[in-house]
This record gives structure tokens, sequence and C-alpha cells, in this order.
């Protein structure tokens, strides 16, 4: 899921995290306005405006009808439709985190959408201590096929403080979500409730570390459903699977309708010249986003056609890689004025998005990616977008009718040439893309896949009872 | 210029009997267990997935493309392109249009006739692996009222403007495998209820391919509208 919003914390109302004993450090470390003193370079290191420096107030929540104007009111009323026969159910949401990460951002949307239909939905966090996340960090990027031994204390550690939240925790509701590998022993509360319990897996389980997926699947296996964000990121299970895509908020400040005076500000606050083509890269500064092969594509497009290229994320300040990484982008940029390195701090939401409306064209050239959500959010924008192809791009990607798929630095600097020299097809595929994430890819479209699951489980429950 | 039969047509309306109920069809993606790696295993798995997988790769993927005008078809054709590199057969499998069938058994043979001729004289192309594989998928279909129910021509127009895309392909395109005839529920209720048969025939002769699903809703709107002036 997208870059974390630390403002998150202040604007969940429903949150349980009594129990909780310790923000993990990385939610700490994002949280400091220290992490914001940071250069924006454009050749010259000037540091970043001032207005970036701290975090702004967030904003309220936006309630359902907020909605109407961009997915339209038949939406709406489908949902309102969808929930009636759910008034006075209950669902728990369970995962690792109340702040930080894509999954707790998505939670924070979700679960007043769904309250406000009146399916009271609860969302508990789990607790542990160090040793415990410590195991579910390796889990995590075993699970994504990182090399792993897997040894009998992690999994008596995973195990006791899946024992431990279990017995604190109720399960008194109807249906009950549990969100990725860290909770998922909780299933074993299952035969002692009535609800559907369903797994959402947030992450790719295309190729995982074969130890860790065995001691997971069997506890996985006992839930009524699954749910992934891609079908390439599936397991072979003995129950249903269902497709969720990820989704962004069309409301949230990363992709909120902004005025063009205030795009145009943010631009002259970080010196990008709106009248010459723009290119930008949104991401960490991650070898795996591959910002390096992007300074090349943008060289060798560079040979035939003026533009300018941004390339704005995070992550240099407060992850010793994310530093190196910064400073291989500025050698391979060297010292050419058109390239605009920003190392944001994490509210810099609305910066971002200005960034990304102002932009001509849009890069995400990944080497490995999850779902990206940073393509999502260019889609959305209507900005004809140039991304790799790999983990959940190409649903979002259709080449050439939603944006272009490439698989090389050679090949992306092409794209950057035809679009920029085909205008009108970069209009296409953009409005096209924008069409395709109002379809699939928004938080409304979210709480309606809630809203069926629940009724085709509820139904398949109603034909269990009427069979037996 | 309108002509004696149109004029006749005009004269011939009539108030319906039963009202037109919009409806709207929601789906649930299912992740299936079958997946092929190249053509041959795609052949093999078009033979024996359940009919609902030949829905969701046909008839439920162009609802959810409904908004590209040109390029997209179907799933297979799609795959065959990108991942196969064989833009003939994914030519073959494009030029496949759904609403030349009324069950989903003859669009399955269709398909599988397609891929057999093509892998018949392409012999090395069946085992050559994909970029990535074929998931197959099927969708949960859950059929929802909307507030439109029409009892006028101009409550039908109403309504045709005012639901969601959704609802006109669930009665565009996905009719014809409720109905089991070459039609549609808006050409079928404007014949049989208000003696429109002339722009009955019209609009089943739209073409979805090359439209998007708002041009669909708008040119039905066109022919209807017609008609009343």
């Amino acid at each position: 899921m997208s870059s974390d919003d630390p403002r998150a914390i202040s604007a969940n109302p429903t949150v349980n995290t009594q129990a909780r004993t310790e923000v993990p450090r990385r939610d700490v470390e994002r949280r400091s306005p220290h992490s914001a003193r940071r250069a924006s370079d454009r050749g010259n290191n000037r540091p970043l405006p001032a207005s970036v420096l701290t975090p702004p107030t967030p904003p309220p929540p936006p309630h359902l009808d907020d909605y109407g104007a961009i997915v339209g009111q038949s939406q709406l009323d489908t949902l309102r439709y969808l929930a009636k026969e759910f008034k006075g159910k209950t669902i728990k949401m369970v995962n690792s985190t109340a702040v930080g990460g894509g999954v707790a951002e998505m939670l924070n949307r979700l679960v007043p959408l769904l309250s406000e239909l009146e399916v009271l939905t609860h969302w508990d966090v789990i607790t542990g201590g160090n040793d415990f996340f410590e195991v579910t960090k390796a889990f995590h990027n075993a699970l994504h096929g990182a090399p792993y031994q897997l040894t009998q204390a992690a999994k008596d550690i995973f195990l006791m403080y899946n024992e431990q939240n279990r017995r604190r925790m109720q399960f008194g509701e109807d249906l009950v979500v549990i969100h990725d590998p860290q909770p998922a022993a909780l299933v074993l509360s299952r035969p002692h409730t009535p609800a559907h319990w369903v797994w959402r897996c947030h992450i790719d389980l295309s190729n995982p570390n074969p130890g860790v997926w065995e001691f997971l699947r069997p506890f996985v296996a006992q839930y009524d459903t699954a749910i992934f964000s891609s079908q390439s990121f599936t397991q072979q299970l003995p129950i249903p699977q269902y497709l969720f895509y990820p989704c962004i908020d069309p409301l949230s400040e990363k992709n909120k309708e902004l005025a063009d005076s205030q795009v145009q500000q943010i631009c002259d606050e970080f010196g990008i010249d709106r009248s010459r083509p723009i290119v930008t890269q949104v991401s960490r500064f991650d070898r795996l986003k591959d910002p390096v092969g992007v300074v090349q594509a943008y060289k060798l497009a560079k040979k035939y056609i003026d533009c300018q290229l941004v390339l704005a994320g995070g992550g240099a300040s407060d992850d010793p890689e994310g530093a190196t990484v910064l400073q291989e982008v500025k050698e391979a940029a060297g010292n050419d004025p058109d390239i605009i390195i920003l190392d944001l701090p994490p509210w810099c939401a609305v910066q971002i998005n200005a960034i990304q409306r102002a932009s001509t064209i849009i890069v995400q050239k990944s080497l490995k990616e999850g779902f990206g959500l940073t393509v999502t959010e260019a889609l959305w924008k209507a900005k004809p977008t140039i991304a790799s192809a790999v983990g959940g791009i190409p649903n979002q990607i259709l080449h050439k009718l939603t944006g272009v798929l490439v698989h090389s630095i050679e090949g992306c600097a092409f794209q950057i040439r035809y679009l920029l020299t085909h205008p009108e097809f970069a209009r296409s595929i953009g409005s096209s893309g924008r069409e395709h994430v109002k379809e699939n890819f928004l938080m409304t479209n979210d709480v309606k896949r809630w809203l069926l699951l629940f009724r085709i489980l509820e139904q398949a429950k109603g034909q269990l009872s009427h069979a037996a | 210029m309108a002509t004696a039969e149109n004029l006749a047509e005009k004269s011939a309306l009539r108030k319906p009997q039963k009202p037109f109920y919009f409806n709207n069809s929601e789906h649930l993606l299912r992740i299936g267990r079958q997946r092929a790696s190249d053509l041959s295993a795609l052949l093999q798995a078009l033979q024996t997935v359940p009919d609902d997988c030949i829905f969701q790769h046909t008839f439920r993927t162009l609802q959810e493309h409904h908004f590209i005008r040109q390029g997209f078809s179907n799933d297979f054709a799609h795959w065959s392109l990108f991942a196969c590199n064989e833009p003939a057969l994914a030519e073959q499998f494009a030029s496949v249009d759904v609403r030349e069938f009324t069950a989903i058994e003859g669009l399955r043979r269709r398909m599988v006739e397609i891929l057999d001729e093509f892998l018949q004289s392409h012999n090395m192309s069946g085992s050559r692996p994909a970029h990535e594989p074929f998931y197959f998928c099927a969708a949960d279909i859950v059929v929802l009222p909307t507030a439109f129910c029409a009892d006028t021509l101009k409550a039908f127009l109403d309504g045709l403007n005012q639901v969601s895309v959704h609802s006109i392909h669930h009665h565009f395109i996905e009719a014809r495998l409720r109905l089991h005839r070459m039609s549609n529920d808006f050409s079928q209720w404007l014949e049989s209820e208000i003696g429109l048969r002339e722009a009955a025939d019209a609009i089943e002769r739209i073409d979805i391919y090359a439209n998007t699903m708002e041009g669909v809703r708008r040119q039905i709107a066109r022919i209807v509208s017609q008609s009343i002036h």
C-alpha cells in the first residue's frame, strides 16, 4: 500500500490499541519533525521549504456522501442497499499496528465508512513484545521469498503472543477479519464463535519461504475464506480465495483535487518549472524502486526531447540504505539542473499530490513491487504512466490502454520520448487509467467488496443451515 | 426523415402493462485453482474450467473494462498478445463477439476451436512459456434492485440516464444468457411493452466493441428519444 500517513494517529476514532505495549521504532521516527531536516537538490543542495518541515493538522475524515461527486450517487445507493441487511451486525478487523503501514492507513478509512453504513466495525490491534515483532518481520520478509531458517524458538514466540491475544480478545462479532500473517493464529478461536472468519493477506505470497509458509498454512486453512490483492500473489489453499484490490482514498490529502494555484505554489517552492515537460517518479529511495535506472532513462530520453526529472520520495533519513541509495541517485544525476531530487518527510502528502498533478508523465520503474499504489495514485490523476510489469502493476496498467508497461531502462526511455511527443495518445491512456481506478481501486470499491463478501458468506451459511 | 414504418410505429406506441425494473449486478472476484503457463495448458483448461470462469474472462471482463473504446475484448485475447506474444491468435480471440452467444457452452466451444486450430498450425507455440500465467477466476454475482422503475418512456429514459454502467451491462449484455435469445432486456421491453420494434432492433445492433459502456448508454437513449419525438 502507499506510504504511511502519520496523521492517521489522530484521525482514527475507532481503533482499540489499549494493550499495545510498544510503538514500532520506525513509527516513532516517522513522527519526528527532525526527520524533515533534509535536503532538496537542484544541483545546489537547496534545503526543503519551511512549509514542509512540520506535520500539518489532519483534516477531519470524509463522510460517505462526500464520495458521491466522485463515484456517483448510484454507487452510494448500492452501498446503502447492501449495508441495509447488515444493520445491527458487527465486524471485527484485527491487524498488528494502529499507525504506519498501508493496512492501518486503509483501515483508518474503511472502519468509519462501514460504521457510517451502520455496519458497526471494531478495529483491534494485537499486542506483542519486541521479540514477537522481530519474528513477524522476519516472517514477512521470508514470505516475500527472502532466505530464512525457521526455528522452534521463532514458532514458539509467534504462537505464545497469538495465544495471549486470543485470550484477551472477544470474538462476538458476525464477521472477523484478520489482516496479514502476524495475528493469523487467532483463528484457533473460530470453533467457539458464530462468526465468519476471513484472512486478508496484503502481501505477495507467490514465492514464499517454504518453511514459514508450511508453518502458517494450517492456520490459514482454518478460515472460511482468504483474500489476496492480486491473482499472482496467491497460494493453493483448500478454502475459497477472493481478489480485493488495494485501494486509494480519492479524498485523502494525497489524492484530493487541488486548485491549480496550490499546485503552482508547491512547484515554485521546489523549483519545478511547469512550462516544460515534467517526468516524475514518487517512491522511497530504495534500490527496488530503481531510481538510478530512472535517471538513466531520463538521460537517454533527454538526448531527444527537453524535460525535467523529479524524484520525490523519502526514507533516506531514517534508513541507512535509503541514504546510500539517495547518494547513488545524486551521483547518477551529476550536476544536471533539470533533475530535482526531493527527500521529503512522510507527511508531505499534499506536496506529493501537487507534484503528481503537475507532472506530464509519471514513471514507476520498480524492479520488484507489491501492488504499487503510487501507480494507482498517478492513474487517478489521469497521468500517462510508464511502469515496470512487476507485482500488482499489470493489474493496473493494461499495456497501451491504461498506461505503458516497460521491462528495461531503454524501454522506459523510449516510452518517455513517445508519450512526450504523442500528447493525444498520452491523454487517452491517462483518461482510461483514471476510469480504471474509479472502477476498481477506490475506497468505495473496498467498502462494496466487504459488504458483498459478507452477503455471500451469510448466504452460504444460510444454505448450509437449510441443507442441515 | 421519418419512414412510413417509423410513423406507423410511433402511432402504435402503447402504455406498458409491465414496468421496466432497472437492476444492477455486482460481482466479487473469486480466484480459481486453475492456471495456464502456456497455450497448450490454456487449451486444456478452457475445456474443463467451470462455466463461470468462461463468463468471467469474456462477458465480465468486458464490463470491467467498459471505459476502453478499443483494443480490449476479452482476457484470452489480452493474454495471448501480452503474455504469449501471439498477435494473430489475439486478433482471433478478440474477434469473438460475446453477444453472438446465448449460452456459455457455445462461447467456450468457439474459444476452444480458435485455440485448437491455432496450435495445430503453430506447433511450437503451445509449449512456449508465457511471460506470466493465466489465472482463471470467476465471479460471485449479486443482483440488486435500483431506485428506478419505468412505466413510461420518459421514466425509462430517466432511469437509463441515471443508473450505473453496470446496470446497462446487466440489461444489455448479460441479458442474453438469462433470456437465451439474441436480444437484451431493453429491446425486449421496448418491443413487447411499448411496441417500438424498430427501436428495439436498432438498440440490438449497437456495436459494444467500438463503444464504451457510456457510449452504449448514450446511443440507446438517442434511439429511444428519436422514437418518442
